[in-house]
């Protein structure tokens, strides 16, 4: 008897930490859906289903729940997706956030997420042309994206946002 | 991953087929999401999700070719009746993951016969023939997924024509294949054909040397044979752009291929010709000049065998053979399928047939090479060399990586020992340090690595540091070897120059720089200062960092002895200290190369210093020295010349007074003191005083002459006792009072000074000779200041001893001794004792009237101390009381400076 309760202190003084350390202003809920288009009534429908697994080709569908935990505003929040390796980011499957007066576009990182910006990106490669050594610039196409970046100016307080995109299985 | 893919795609414009790689079987592909924010508090804050998992599941797909319907089959063969026919057949899996395809074979119904004795064998080296050890039948085949070494197979369809069929009666025959992962992927369309003939049936079939993985750059022999296997002689045919007829055995040469040396060849009938075709319908001879040609889809190679009408006989046989070279970057992957026909007239109608086709691969090479900085990197062992350096600068080299390899592939950076000081990585924007493989790089893609060496600070000489990268999938391999996992460079400074330098220069303009060169502004013509002891000289300079590196430098000097200097930072530079005065500094603080800075060095002379008379330049007798902290070798000493002056002081006192009998002697002392920085050497004289009184002189007491000469008193408060005596001759009278005015004459250095001290005394009648002397002490210690009492300071104590003497020879009376209380002094004690009384109590007073055995224990300012000697015991002093001859009483009086 002494010993469950014990184990139930214990085990409410493990969840208070996990509370205040997950801290977290912000709860992020990121969920795979696996798209599957059925044909119905002569139209063709999108039907989202769990993505447990998956087969290359299919399109997973990522949907980012974000959700300020606090009473009050956070700023310059930042909520990144990554694009999953042997995956590739289809191109203008990221939505843009409507957030009161401003709509908050997605950008983009190929380099691993150290830089972002907005398509077309621009890669600089080095090509021998004529003999001389010349800076080229290239456009990176979306399959060449690592991660996806919403920047909202603000959160507002117990606010909540969904995010979504869609990569394709290689 | 990205990059790979883009390369792939690339690689598919250029070279043979290469296929997009589908995500393996089993694959975990996982996500997290993360979010950073600014929270309430204004902390910058990241947090992340939770991680999804989606796990990658097979894909059954297998593809068996060539494709061909019963109307429409995808290859027919020839043979008599009763004659063995070979289908050639390639499975390959195209699935994500690793299967089994059951095969089968599937006679037709609606043809002229069934084919017997059918059997499957697996042609392991795809050259189109059941060789010894592929007797076996089997039903089905194992393959790995699709872009793996063993995802597709070769395999030989083997059926015998029955003998009773006639010329021209085909049958049709299917190779059915069923996944056995997923029993619903099929692929039944691979129709074939086996016709009776007892005209001429030329077979082909294809070998490719080396059978499927085929190293970049390497050749691979292809080789195309068959023979009559028909009833009657063959003939040819005519070819577009070759004259005559013959039997034209064609290969278009598979994409990205070179072929550059002739083919090999030979028919067991007609006559062998070489040509060659870069438009595929019209050929011509092929020669040496013709090569190399390259593969691009239409470009074929061939053999014709010429010969007039029906010149091929049943079983005669051909071949021929040529190498083909993979290209060196050949994607890893790429495959290059190749197959070869035959064009005859069997009789009556052309034939053309078609050969098995062969496929080959080409097998991952992981190969790096790093060194120079060109578009592509140097591969082998290379330098790079900067020709000069500063030591203490940071020189970066950059360097090109690049994957030779023809796979994507990562790669480790290591640096060697390094004799150009500490190297660091660096990632392509030089700032980036790197930290782990660089990659993954596509094929061929090239990155910059940058090499930051910080040179220490006393480097003189160049150096090396060898900058080796390694492939991760292949990290084997010397660098001397070529397109291998294992390359370097060396990063080189022919020569190391010193970076640090400084000049110090005196400031004789009152302006930063503009000064002469080093060494010529080290001292300071014409620039003198003089001073009197405990005085200061300034002199002001400035520091130039002359070197390549900013650096920080320490002041120190060299002084004559008990000398000391500050040094005091001169913001303006105008030479002249600032106001307030700032504080002292031991050296310049961070100085950047080619800056400069004002100091001005102030050289503090002792209290005491003997003069000097330095030249400047020449002698100079002060330096100071700037030394860099970085690199202690590297100073500059400036000179300058401080004059210190003659001060010429004497003194001597104090001026004594006494009394005299007549005739008699009396000797005092006075104290010749010089406080001059420089040793004196001293006349003594006296003016005799006014009435012939004899007056002697002496250093000891003990000599005496008239005057004294030579004597030297050293310097800085050296002193001399003079000793002066006095006899007077008999018969002067009482109350005379005689002054001699005593003279030192001293010559210190240069100068010549002076001063003089009277001894004034009185003749008295009676036979009481008193003396008085003073000795001063520092404070209430035991510690002489003034041995004649001539200085004492507020707070001193000074003790006089006054001396009473019956000098005559019959017995005193009522001797009383009197002494003031100086002016602002106060009482401290007093004491008498007594020589040469029989008996006697000393007797003190304060006012002269009331006596008492004890001495007073204060005495008011102005007052005076009453020393007498009760010889007839009645406690007073009266007439009564006698002193007598030789009898001394000697009182002790101290007080203290107020």
């Amino acid at each position: 008897m002494y010993l469950k309760r014990w184990l139930a202190t214990g085990a409410m003084f493990l969840a208070g930490l996990v509370l205040a350390q997950g801290g977290t202003d912000i709860r992020l809920d990121l969920k795979a859906h696996r798209v599957v288009t059925v044909q119905q009534e002569g139209k063709t429908l999108e039907r989202l289903e769990a993505a447990l697994d998956v087969k290359p080709g299919q399109v997973i569908e990522y949907q980012l729940n974000a959700q300020n935990t606090t009473e009050k505003p956070l700023r310059q929040v930042a909520l990144i997706i990554p694009i999953p390796a042997n995956t590739a980011y289809q191109a203008l499957s990221a939505q843009p956030l409507q957030l009161g007066e401003t709509l908050v576009t997605a950008e983009f990182s190929f380099d691993g997420g150290r830089t972002f910006g907005r398509p077309p990106l621009k890669r600089k490669v080095r090509v021998v042309e004529n003999g001389k050594e010349v800076e080229k610039e290239v456009e990176v196409k979306p399959e060449e994206y690592t991660h996806a970046r919403w920047v909202l100016p603000e959160l507002g307080a117990k606010q909540t946002v969904l995010l979504r995109l869609r990569t394709v299985v290689r | 991953m990205n990059k790979l893919f883009a390369l792939l795609v690339a690689a598919l414009v250029l070279f043979g087929a290469v296929l997009a790689q589908q995500t393996p079987a089993g694959t975990n592909i996982s996500n997290q999401a993360s979010a950073s924010y600014i929270d309430s508090a204004g902390q910058a804050r990241t947090t992340t999700s939770n991680q999804v998992i989606t796990v990658v599941q097979q894909v059954y797909s297998f593809s068996i070719t060539p494709d061909g319907t019963q109307a429409a089959p995808g290859q027919t063969r020839n043979a008599l009746p009763g004659a063995p026919v070979y289908f050639s057949y390639t499975v390959s899996n195209t699935g994500n993951g690793s299967d089994t395809i059951n095969l089968t074979t599937v006679q037709d119904t609606g043809d002229n016969f069934d084919l017997s004795g059918t059997a499957i064998y697996l042609d392991a080296n795809c050259n189109g023939t059941i060789d010894p050890g592929e007797t076996t039948a089997i039903t089905s085949v194992n393959l790995t997924r699709q872009g793996t070494a063993g995802a597709s197979a070769c395999v030989i369809v083997a059926g015998t024509i029955p003998a009773s069929a006639t010329n021209g009666q085909n049958g049709n025959l299917n190779l059915s294949g069923t996944s056995a992962g997923n029993t619903s992927v099929t692929d039944t369309n691979n129709w074939a054909r086996a016709t009776a003939t007892t005209s001429a049936a030329l077979t082909a079939t294809k070998s490719a040397s080396p059978a499927g993985s085929v190293n970049p750059g390497s050749n691979i022999t292809y080789t195309i044979s068959g023979s009559n296997v028909g009833g009657s002689a063959a003939s040819g045919v005519s070819v577009s752009g070759l004259s005559g007829s013959g039997i034209l055995i064609r290969d278009t040469i598979p994409n990205g291929l070179v072929v550059s040396t002739l083919p090999t060849g030979s028919a067991g009938a007609g006559t062998v010709q070489f040509v060659y075709s870069t438009t595929g319908t019209t050929w011509a001879p092929l020669t040496a000049g013709n090569l190399p040609l390259t593969g691009n889809g239409t470009i074929a190679i061939g053999m014709f065998i010429s010969g007039t009408g029906a010149f091929f006989p049943q079983t005669a046989s051909y071949t021929f053979s040529f190498q083909a070279t993979v290209p060196a970057a050949s994607a890893a992957g790429t495959t290059y399928l190749n197959s070869a026909t035959v064009q005859f007239n069997n009789g009556t109608a052309n034939q053309t047939v078609t050969s098995n086709t062969t496929t080959n691969t080409t097998a991952s090479r992981y190969s790096v090479a790093i060194g120079g900085t060109g578009a592509t990197a140097v591969d082998g062992a290379d330098t790079q060399t900067l020709a000069s350096a500063f030591s203490g600068s940071t020189v970066s080299f950059n360097s090109t990586l690049q994957n030779t390899g023809n796979a994507s592939d990562s790669f480790t950076l290591s640096l060697g020992t390094s004799t150009l000081g500490v190297c660091t990585l660096f990632q392509s924007d030089g700032v980036t340090p790197l930290a782990g493989p660089v990659g993954p790089l596509a094929a061929g893609a090239t990155y910059t690595v940058v090499v930051r060496c910080a040179i220490p600070a006393s480097q003189t000489t160049g150096g090396s540091v060898t900058l080796t990268a390694t492939s991760v999938s292949n990290p084997s391999g010397s660098v001397a070897t070529l397109l291998d996992g294992v390359d370097a460079t060396t990063l080189a400074v022919t020569s190391v120059v010193l970076g640090y330098g400084v000049d110090a220069a005196h400031n004789t303009n009152g302006a930063a720089g503009g000064e002469s060169g080093d060494p010529a502004n080290d001292s300071r013509a014409g620039y003198n200062p003089a001073v009197n002891p405990g005085g200061t000289a300034q002199f002001p300079f400035e520091v130039s960092n002359t070197g390549h590196n900013p650096d920080t430098y320490t002041f120190s000097a060299t002084l004559p002895a008990g000398w000391t200097v500050a040094f005091y930072p001169d913001l303006n530079c105008d030479g002249s200290m600032d106001t307030p005065t700032p504080a002292p500094v031991s050296g310049t603080g961070l100085l950047n190369n080619g800056s400069t800075s004002c100091y001005i060095a102030v050289v503090q002379v002792p209290v005491g210093a003997a003069p000097v008379d330095a030249t400047p330049v020449t002698g100079d007798n002060v330096q100071f020295t700037v030394t860099s902290t970085t690199l202690g070798s590297v100073s500059d000493t400036i000179r300058g010349a401080v004059d210190v002056n003659l001060v010429a002081q004497i003194s001597l006192e104090p001026p004594r007074t006494g009394t005299i009998t007549t005739p008699g002697t009396l000797t005092y002392t006075h104290t010749l003191v010089n406080n001059s920085n420089q040793s004196g050497v001293c006349s003594i004289t006296g003016n005799g005083g006014s009435f012939g009184w004899t007056y002697q002189y002496s250093l000891d007491g003990s000599t005496w002459a008239a005057s004294l000469s030579g004597v030297s008193v050293a310097a800085n408060g050296g002193s001399q006792t003079l000793y002066v005596r006095v006899l007077t001759p008999a018969g002067q009278p009482i109350g005379r009072t005689d002054v001699n005015t005593l003279t030192a004459s001293c010559t210190v250095g240069s100068a010549s000074v002076s001063d003089s001290v009277t001894e004034t005394t009185t003749v008295v009648g009676g036979d009481l000779r008193l003396t008085k002397t003073g000795v001063s002490f520092v404070g209430t210690s035991s510690t002489v200041r003034d041995a004649n009492a001539a200085t004492a300071l507020p707070g001193d104590v000074i003790e006089y001893t006054v001396v009473a003497s019956n000098i005559g020879t019959g017995n005193l009376t009522q001797v009383v001794i009197t002494d003031p209380l100086p002016s602002y002094t106060n009482f401290v004690s007093v004491s008498a004792t007594l020589s040469g009384f029989s008996g006697g109590t000393v007797l003190y007073s304060t006012n002269g009237t009331t006596w008492s055995t004890t001495a007073p224990t204060s005495l008011s300012a102005g007052s005076s101390i009453y020393v007498a000697v009760d010889t007839n015991g009645d406690n007073t002093i009266s007439s009564a009381d006698l002193m007598p001859p030789s009898a001394t009483i000697t009182i002790v009086f101290r007080v203290q400076v107020q």
